[in-house]
């Protein structure tokens, strides 16, 4: 018998805190692994945001960018990309240095992981932050995510690009390309 | 429609086939708290894996294009839709693609449709977002943040009213939780949230026109979908999303008959063999099955009519029933 409202609120909460404990108990990979997928696609809920922000889960979302498990960072990031599109979420994570650790998602072999990158670099454009978000490294990287194979990098960093920064910023960015020599940077991520 | 760029120019080359189209391995190590209502794959769903267009594989090959596109339209306006003739497609099947007017339909058709069986054929439905423009994923992501926020704000707003209520203990709590259940939802026309997140949250809400859409309606469609009887029965009873209530047995049989008798009233197709309520847009008859062989046809031909005979003899003595409450021992 579910109870109504106030009560089924907090029951979703012990939920969320028991998958939360799990995730940090447990050491098998596996179980982490599932755990960690089912708290991303609970963020695609925005009911559910304010409970994980509670239970700092945007914190441990940025935590698993840095592992080794390519599983970890992807569903980290994944999960980081439903948060981001909350205000609140947003600025826990602008805070935690999330635009530096996302950043270095751009790189990743996984599509869905840079996918998921850009997206929240999107997200996380605010008058304040722009400015490190338009970072002409960044830029760059966009601007070859643009010419690449895969059609959904292409639309995605044709979308930053026309959104997050201004047409100045994109040609300076081209001219600095042009520039350089040798290919430098964040190298394209395999095609699927 | 963008058709995924490839090595060859030329727009007829075969389309490629990428990973996020892949069923994957059904996840057996859940434990039971955790473990959601369907067998599920690990997968994390974001907004750039879903997309208003829909590839559905396994369709088979008899003609059946029509009848797929009315299931499809079901779950909400179809844009467009054409068969994917040059991606790779099991013997005796076909691929289609289909663009859904609103993200959220083809949110909904994906679920009831993916894994379910369609003429003899099992369905395989998934999201192509590679197949969008700019523009569309420039809208999607737009669409996606405007809700995020307004649903934030109607949630916050709920908390205040809510808090406000219970300073001041009166029954008008009860009208207030049952008018904000409605709130983040609101387009003008009267929508409905479904409860569709399991222990896994994996269910997304798909938001869904009352009009359009009753998932017992896909019968109409003749298409033999199976059904989870008891999801939907529970779903259409339900007027409360977010509460799961307990409803005796007795009152699902009792709804399930009084709205057979309200449908039956109502009626807007011709008469045949199907009893199941009807709502939605009214369907042309399915075309009457040709055996290609003279004396096979004239004897379906006389069972069909002999069936109608049948049929109509109801109207001509009706038989009154008692209709009593059923007890529960």
């Amino acid at each position: 018998m579910w109870k109504k409202d106030s009560s089924e609120g907090s029951d979703r909460f012990e939920y969320l805190q028991t998958l939360v404990t799990e995730f940090q108990d447990t050491d098998s990979e596996e179980a982490k692994e599932q755990v960690l997928a089912n708290l991303a696609n609970f963020a695609y809920d925005p009911n559910n945001m304010e409970n994980l922000r509670e239970l700092q889960v945007p914190d441990l979302f940025l935590d698993m960018l840095t592992e080794d498990n390519a599983n970890f960072v992807e569903f980290g990031m994944g999960g980081l990309c439903n948060l981001s599109m909350d205000p609140e979420c947003r600025d826990v994570i602008l805070q935690s240095n999330g635009i530096s650790l996302v950043t270095n998602c751009l790189s990743n072999q996984r599509e869905e992981t840079v996918l998921s990158a850009i997206t929240t670099l999107m997200n996380l454009t605010t008058p304040s932050s722009r400015a490190e978000i338009t970072d002409p490294a960044i830029l760059q990287c966009m601007l070859r995510f643009s010419l690449s194979e895969s059609p959904r990098l292409r639309s995605l960093a044709a979308v930053f690009l026309q959104d997050c920064c201004s047409q100045e910023q994109v040609a300076r960015a081209e001219q600095q390309m042009q520039g350089q020599q040798t290919a430098v940077g964040i190298p394209l991520p395999k095609d699927d | 429609m963008a058709a995924p760029r490839n090595n060859n120019s030329s727009c007829w080359g075969v389309p490629d086939v990428y990973k996020h189209h892949e069923q994957k391995k059904i996840c057996i190590s859940r434990p039971k708290y955790r473990d959601g209502r369907r067998d599920r794959a690990v997968k994390v769903y974001t907004i750039n894996l879903e997309s208003n267009y829909l590839m559905i594989q396994g369709v088979p090959a008899i003609g059946v294009m029509t009848e797929l596109i009315q299931l499809c339209a079901l779950y909400g306006a179809v844009e467009e839709y054409r068969p994917l003739d040059e991606y790779p497609a099991e013997e005796f099947t076909e691929v289609y693609l289909v663009k859904f007017q609103k993200l959220t339909s083809a949110r909904a058709a994906k679920r009831r449709m993916d894994e379910k069986s369609f003429y003899g054929g099992l369905l395989h439905v998934c999201y192509v977002p590679e197949y969008e423009t700019v523009e569309d994923t420039r809208l999607k992501l737009q669409d996606r943040r405007r809700y995020i926020i307004r649903a934030v704000r109607n949630k916050a707003r709920e908390k205040e009213q809510k808090e406000a209520v219970n300073e001041k203990p009166t029954s008008s709590e009860k009208a207030t939780t049952s008018e904000t259940e409605y709130h983040y939802y609101r387009h003008g026309n009267p929508h409905w949230t479904i409860p569709t997140e399991d222990k896994m949250g994996t269910l997304h809400n798909a938001i869904i026109d009352t009009k359009r859409l009753e998932p017992q309606s896909s019968s109409s469609c003749q298409a033999s979908l199976d059904k989870d009887r008891g999801t939907e029965q529970r779903l259409t009873l339900n007027q409360a999303p977010a509460a799961v209530r307990f409803v005796p047995r007795t009152t699902h049989l009792e709804n399930r008959k009084r709205r057979m008798e309200e449908a039956a009233d109502h009626s807007l197709t011709d008469v045949t063999i199907n009893n199941e309520p009807l709502i939605g847009p009214k369907l042309p008859e399915p075309p009457k099955l040709d055996m290609e062989d003279v004396s096979l046809n004239t004897t379906a031909n006389l069972i069909r009519n002999t069936l109608k005979k049948v049929e109509s003899v109801p109207d001509l003595k009706p038989v009154e029933k008692k209709v009593k409450p059923r007890r529960r021992i």
